[in-house]
């Protein structure tokens, strides 16, 4: 069953018309790639998954309910976390206080001796435990992006939608990434969905791959299937 | 924990002294400590809204205003008791805090600056027009909080609302309304993506913060014995935003140490006129292009310079 379904979502910016009538879907437990070129209208997809753009045309749908152009706030407590392609982080607080954000709003309740704790946890699950103290913005653009997953999870999220978080990282470190994704999926059964430019990551961790390419969908399949599909390779080789 | 408690301690030791202080002095200088305190509860209640959720009001003297006349009113036209009519002045700052709040906060930042400062505009013009209530330029005389006047008494009584005032201040900012401030200052995509519902984080923010104001405000006409345009004035509005830029905008002592240096500072500058206010306003332009977290970041730097990170 689809946890996230989009409905022939158009999205229009000026001149530029950056989504045509775009169907998706992302099933439960599912890790689902979405590629394309640059430009191609994968952030602008997320985007209005999540709230952060208004709709153009079309429905988008989460776990049965209509989020179509509900307030960001409300889908993230709905179960969508999503992290910013360009880092978003609180710059001026410690790390340790950019998780607890995510928690807090989920669980107003908890006192800071509590969400202490529980927020040192996402940081060490992400390699940052030794910089909980450090104000984000003195992190490297890799340590923003692992910030930006930790933030995400502390949400404690149904689906994760990821947008490039890969960028920077050597071939060693992908295949740490990767594992802990898969990881994520495997253990707490979440959904992910994933923007991503380092094509061998994809090809190992989803079971399905779609390919935008100018605001339309270009092909859904499985990650061989699309690498070996002619229209994908010339759309890349195309920009 | 053995930190927290000395730091209690020197905070108590501190406002013990700072309440013998008036003893010592003449009923000028009491005078002066009262209006301090006056506006120790402006910048600490401004730099709530302006500091930790950054978003800027000149309405913070109209707020003030409110509670002035809503109580000073009160008190002269139904005669009611002025020290409810403090409460009613906060209540009224409060009420049209969220409303003026709930109607431009959903827009964003800067649509609060200029509503708030259309808001002081046209209050303005509502206390120079409604003669027969507010006695427009010539002010309200509306009767004192206590039944005998003394300067040392208000002292008290102005102390106590600076303490609450800080106290409240401290209380939301170290809460976990006070992470969410803080996310909606630094970045408020980002937070609403973490599940911070934006618009009611600003629209609390702004409703304390004014009601805060009003309180001081109905205080301050209580002491002055005459409310008059002053008091809600712009002038008033940018001297607090020089307080508080100039002593420390999002810290915790930068507004007190604006209110006190600055009102003790125009004390002795008044006598070359009533250009002060300008003065400061120029001064608080350099203060925020040059050293953004005010006198209080300056010293701050200073003390990491002396002693450098492990
Ligand atoms: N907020 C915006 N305002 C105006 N135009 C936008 C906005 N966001 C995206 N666009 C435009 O929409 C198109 C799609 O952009 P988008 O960021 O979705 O692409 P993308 O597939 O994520 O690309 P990349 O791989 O480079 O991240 C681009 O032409 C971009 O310039
Ligand atoms: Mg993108």
């Amino acid at each position: 069953m689809a946890l996230l379904e989009g409905r022939r979502l158009s999205k229009r910016f000026g001149g530029v018309q950056a989504l045509t009538e775009v169907d998706f879907a992302v099933e439960a437990g599912a890790i689902v790639g979405l590629i394309g070129p640059n430009g191609a209208g994968k952030t602008t997809l997320f985007n209005i998954v999540a709230g952060a753009l208004p709709p153009g045309e079309g429905q988008v749908v989460f776990d049965g309910w209509p989020i179509t152009g509900k307030p960001a706030f409300r889908i993230c407590r709905r179960g969508i976390a999503r992290t910013f392609q360009v880092t978003r982080p609180f710059g001026e607080m410690t790390c340790l206080e950019n998780v607890a954000v995510a928690i807090v709003n989920r669980r107003p309740d908890l006192g800071r001796a509590a969400w202490g704790p529980m927020a040192m946890e996402y940081l060490e699950a992400v390699g940052l435990g030794a910089l909980a103290e450090t104000a984000a913005k003195h992190l490297n653009v890799i340590q923003k992006k692992r910030l930006e997953i930790a933030r995400a999870l502390a949400t404690e999220p149904k689906l994760l939608m990821l947008d490039e978080v890969l960028g920077g990282l050597n071939t060693q470190e992908i295949q740490e990434a990767v594992g802990f994704i898969r990881d994520l999926r495997d253990t707490r059964g979440l959904t992910v969905f994933w923007i991503e430019h380092v094509m061998g990551a994809i090809m190992q961790a989803a079971e399905k791959v779609i390919v935008l390419d100018q605001g339309r969908v270009l092909m859904v399949g499985t990650p061989k299937a699309v690498v070996a599909d002619e229209r994908v390779i010339s759309a890349y080789l195309g920009t | 924990m053995v930190k927290a408690i000395d730091n209690r301690w020197w905070l108590a030791a501190a406002v013990a002294g700072f309440a013998a202080l008036p003893w010592g002095l003449g009923i000028y200088h009491q005078h002066v400590l009262i209006v301090s305190l006056f506006y120790v509860m402006m910048t600490a209640s401004w730099n709530l809204l302006a500091g930790y959720t950054g978003q800027v009001s000149f309405g913070h003297a109209a707020f003030a205003g409110i509670g002035a006349y809503a109580s000073g009113i009160l008190a002269t036209k139904v005669g009611l008791n002025p020290w409810l009519g403090v409460g009613a002045g906060t209540l009224a700052a409060a009420v049209f805090g969220f409303l003026l709040g709930v109607l431009c906060l959903k827009m964003g930042g800067i649509y609060l600056s200029l509503t708030t400062l259309g808001f002081s505009e046209i209050l303005h013009i509502i206390i120079n027009n409604e003669y027969e209530i507010t006695r427009g330029t010539m002010g309200l005389q509306v009767p004192g909080l206590i039944a005998e006047y003394s300067k040392l008494a208000y002292f008290y009584i102005f102390l106590a609302g600076a303490i609450i005032t800080l106290a409240v201040v401290h209380r939301l900012i170290h809460a976990n309304i006070g992470l969410n401030f803080r996310a909606v200052q630094n970045d408020e995509r980002a937070a609403a993506a973490l599940g911070v519902d934006v618009v009611r984080v600003r629209v609390l923010a702004f409703t304390v913060s004014s009601a805060l104001a009003g309180m001081a405000g109905a205080l301050y006409g209580h002491y002055l014995l005459l409310i008059t345009p002053q008091i809600p004035s712009l002038d008033q509005q940018f001297l607090v935003l020089s307080m508080t830029v100039i002593g420390g905008l999002g810290s915790f002592a930068g507004p007190v140490i604006g209110a006190f240096g600055l009102e003790i500072l125009s004390e002795y500058i008044r006598a070359y006129g009533e250009y002060h206010v300008l003065a400061f306003g120029l001064v608080a332009l350099i203060v925020a292009r040059f050293a953004p977290r005010g006198l209080v970041g300056v010293w701050k730097q200073f003390m990491d310079r002396r002693r450098p990170a492990a």
